[in-house]
Parts: structure tokens; sequence; C-alpha cells
């Protein structure tokens, strides 16, 4: 069982780590918890943070990354951290931990200067000794010599065969979450060792590719795990990106599917894979799909009425034919391409389409450009 | 039996009733457990066979002078005396047991009564057994020893040997079931 101390206070808000301490912090505990739980079923992480108004216990020791992953969002920095405060009460919440018996380990992030003593420091870690209990210690943003004598005064305090670290990551071109990746807090010490490293690589990545997975190899992982990342960060920004969207997807549209030639008709690449992924293509796609959902959603209802709303939405996108239909084409193509969802089979049915896009304002059923994308459509599906 | 006891017990046999055995052979070594021992003077230095009587051997305490032991059973047992030695100055000398308590921890243990609890003597401490309250140990899955400190006050605590007296109850031994076969 882990409980994993974050430093949430205002020194976080340094940008010596990209792209900020916090973040960088941030990264580093989903990676860690990801790599737990996946080493081993039964293993428990629970998250607190040490500063904002008070040292908060976000989760209690679970072994749903879910529940885990869901808390840290929304986390704000402010305030001062209480580090012995903050190991206390973690001691406190091991201590209720559903198997008794799971080792109990602690990881703090130290990012803060060290306001305590160092005999308080080195009291704690026997008591935390005592009552067998794992520190690892991430010395990560503020440096000075004081702060790393008293942690390692901390350390030697706790440490009992060797079963607590400490690293310390000073500011540079390396993410803090990949430094830590070939540290004992994610190799650990008789916690699944290899596998957990295993875990952690395949979660973090060690290679030089971004998130760590060859787009080659895992293409499909590769682009969840941007996907996922990407969609974040942009989703605050949706409003402001759609129009630079715009003016970009077709050039960006252009290169995916075809590589070289700006064909207006995409039918013939319907099946190419996505294998390096635009982030905006991407932020448009949800963007797409959301309105998509909500146009057919009112279709459903009743056509009639909301023909002014569709309006409204589709006239957001863009102004003229020739995008909306690169638009749709993209977003039908993600959605066949991905999960399956309750968009994919409605889309797949040509018949419904075929309605939805007559319905749509601005566009004419007897275009060609119109028909040749409906019979990609039902190619598609065949 | 009856022979060791008698010579561990010294002068004051008249403790050890007829019919107690060492319950060493009935402790569940998988599930033993020790807070705050140092790692190079475990609990099987005092409490093991052969390791118990070699002097040299010790169970010590680690960042400060309290022990926190936990014994399980692999059957009830009833227990009837405990024989704790140790040199003059480091070895214990408040003791509290608890039956059946699992799990506890430091920050706990003096939240819940002992059965019984005991201020170990110079005589106890080489080689008299402590009588324990015999109807509050009557029905014992697990014992917990808590060593609250030493006869001297120092940082360490050092424990030579563990014995624990008693009695087993009938318990069925899961292993030995055997299926019925049908003919």
């Amino acid at each position: 069982a882990t409980i994993i101390c974050i430093d949430n206070s205002e020194w976080m808000r340094n940008g010596d780590y990209s792209p900020n301490r916090f973040q960088a912090q941030a990264d580093a505990v989903s990676l860690i918890c990801g790599a737990k739980t996946q080493s081993n079923p039964e293993n428990t992480v629970g998250v607190l943070t040490m500063a904002g108004k008070g040292v908060r216990v976000l989760v209690t020791p679970t072994s749903d990354l879910g529940k885990i992953l869901a808390c840290m969002h929304g986390l704000e920095v402010g305030g001062e951290v209480n580090l012995a405060a903050g190991i206390q009460v973690a001691q406190l919440a091991l201590k209720h931990r559903q198997n008794k018996k799971q080792q109990q380990r602690i990881i703090v992030f130290a990012g803060s200067p060290v306001k305590h003593e160092k005999k308080v420091l080195e009291m704690i870690g026997r008591k935390l000794k005592k009552n067998s209990v794992a520190l690892d210690i991430v010395n990560f943003g503020e440096e000075d010599e004081e702060k790393t004598e008293k942690l390692d005064g901390l350390l030697s305090a706790v440490n009992n065969n060797d079963s607590s670290h400490i690293v310390h990551v000073p500011a540079g071109p390396n993410a803090l979450s990949d430094v830590l990746i070939s540290t004992p807090i994610f190799t650990g010490d008789g916690e699944g060792g290899s596998g957990f490293a295993a875990a952690a690589a395949a979660a973090g990545g060690v290679s030089g590719f971004e998130f760590g997975v060859d787009p080659n190899l895992d293409p499909e992982l590769a682009l969840a795990l941007r996907v996922s990342m990407e969609e974040e960060r942009a989703r605050q920004e949706a409003a402001a990106k759609k129009a630079a969207e715009e003016a970009t997807k077709q050039v960006n549209a252009g290169d995916q599917q075809e590589g070289t030639s700006q064909d207006v008709t995409m039918a013939e690449n319907v099946n190419s894979e996505t294998s390096d992924p635009e982030k905006k293509i991407h932020d448009l796609m949800d963007d797409e799909n959301a309105l998509l959902q909500q146009a057919l959603a009112m279709s459903m209802d009743d056509s009639s009425s909301t023909v002014a709303v569709r309006d409204t939405d589709m006239s957001d996108i863009s102004a003229e034919d020739h995008d909306l239909q690169l638009a749709l084409q993209l977003s039908v193509q993600d959605i066949d391409e991905s999960e399956e969802t309750e968009m994919n089979k409605a889309l797949t049915d040509q018949s419904f389409v075929s309605s939805i896009l007559a319905s749509l304002p601005g566009v004419d059923p007897n275009d060609p450009h119109v028909k040749d994308l409906l019979a990609s459509i039902q190619s598609q599906s065949e | 039996n009856r022979e060791t006891a008698a010579m561990s017990g010294d002068s004051t046999t008249s403790v050890l009733q007829r019919g107690q055995v060492d319950l060493h052979d009935f402790v569940d070594w998988s599930g033993v457990e020790c807070l705050n021992q140092s790692g190079s003077h475990s609990i099987l230095n005092a409490l093991k066979k052969g390791y118990r009587e070699d002097v040299s051997l010790n169970l010590q305490s680690d960042a400060d002078e309290q022990l926190l032991i936990y014994i399980p059973f692999t059957q009830v047992v009833k227990l009837h005396s405990v024989l704790i030695e140790g040199q003059e100055e480091e070895a214990p000398k408040t003791v509290k047991l608890f039956a059946n308590r699992d799990h506890m921890g430091f920050s706990n243990v003096n939240d819940f009564p002992p059965s019984d609890s005991s201020i170990l003597s110079t005589d106890n401490i080489k080689g008299q057994p402590v009588a324990v309250k015999y109807v509050k140990f009557q029905n014992v899955r697990s014992l917990t020893i808590f060593i609250e400190d030493n006869q001297s006050g120092s940082e360490i605590t050092r424990v030579q040997k563990i014995v624990l007296y008693g009695t087993t109850v009938e318990t069925t031994d899961m292993k030995g079931l055997k299926k019925i076969e049908d003919h």
C-alpha cells in the first residue's frame, strides 16, 4: 500500500521543469500510480496534498487507477507545504489500509524548501521505521544544501535494509518522470521489481519518442496516449483553437491522408492508418464529433424545429461546403477507426447519414462532391 | 518436556504444572511478526529452538526500546506461562500480553486492555517463567507480546529467549481430513 504526498505549494509554479514544476510532478505521480497498479493487481495507492489550505487526503489507498487519476484533476497550486504533517497523515492513512498484510510505503515529493528542523525529521523517520513504513523521497524543485542535508537525515533515520530511497532530480532537459523511471522508486524492491519497471517503461517510456511508445510498433497505444494527453490540455482552449484548426486542417488532412496531393475527394484513402496523428486533427475530430452528436440528437427529436440551432452549430465550423465535407469525412473516418460508439453505428447506416447531410444547410445533395462523399461512405461500411 | 521445563525453571518449578508443554511446535512461523526489531537481530533469535539457546543470538529493538511481537498458532492453544530471558540491563521489564488481537501497531496497542501484564523481575529474566491469568488465555489463536520498556531504561532492548508454555485444545487439523471414499 502506497501513499503519494504531493507538493502543491506556490513553489510549484516555477517553470524550470517543463512545463512547470507542478505539471511535471503530476505526470510523474500518474505514472507511478499506473505502474504500481499494473505490476500487481493487489497494490493500492492513495494520494494526498501537503499544501493548499492544509494537508488533505484526496484518495485513500485503492487499486482503482481511474479513481486515483480522477482525483488529480483540477488540483490547485498555492500555500506552503507542511512536510511533517503530510508524512504523519500519510502514515495514519496507511494504518487504515484494508489489507493489513500489505507493506506500507510513503512517496513524498519534496519540491519546496524544508522548514522543519533536522531533528524533527529524524524523529519522524524513526517512528516510520518503528512501524515498518518505508519512505521514498523525490528531492526536486528548490535546491539548497540545508534541504538536501535534512532530507538525507530523514532517509537515514527511516531506512531499514535499503527499503527506503531518496532521488535528487535537478531541473534539466529530461522530464521528471523520465528520470524517476530508472530509479528504485519505480523499480522498487520486492514489489515485483522487474514487472514494475517494465510496466513503468511501457507507461512512461525511456526512448526518445514522445510518450515513449514507438508509433510504428504500437500505433494504437501511441495514438491513445497522445490523444488523452492532448485532449485534456486542448479542452480548455477549444473555442480559440477552432478558428486556427479550420485554417490548418485542410493542410493537415491532406498531409495525413495522401501525403502530397491536396485532392478534394478523399474517398480513396478511407483505410489509411493514422500512424502519426497530428494534435489538431484530433482536437478537430473531438469537436466535430461533439457537434455531430448534437446534430444527430436533435435530428432524432424533431428535424424541422431545430434547423436553426443546427445552423448555428454548423456555421461555427465553416462557411464553405468544401470544408464541411472534409470535416464530415474526417469525422466519419475517425469514428470508424475508433472504438464502437453509438455514433459509429448511427453513421454506418447510410440512409441515416444521407438524410442528415441532406438536411444540413448549405449542403446540396446533388452536388458532385457530396455524391462522392456518400459513395465513399457506402464503400467504407462495406 | 517436564524435564526441560524443570531445568529452566530453577528453584521455583511449582509454577509449571503437570501437562504444560512448550508451545514452540504449534507456532505458525509464516505469520510471526515483530515491529521495531533490528534487521540483523530478529524475533527468531529469541523464539526459535536452537537460536534461543544461543547466548550470542538475541532479539534487539531498533528505533527505540519498545517491541511488538505477534505470534499466531497453527491451532488453538491454552497459555499457561511465559518465559522471557535476557541480560540484566537491557532485558524487558514491562510486558503486556494480548490474546487474539491481530495487526496491532505501536499507536493503538495501548487502546486495548491487555489480557495480562507483568513487570519482569530479575528472577524472571534469569529463567523463571511468569504464570499468566490462565482464564484469559483459554482459547488463544494468536498472542501479541508488547515489550514497553526495559530494566535499565536504555535505548535498546535485548531479549535472549522467549518460551511459551501451555496446552493444546482439541482442534480439527484440516490437513488431516480425508475424503470418504465411495465403495
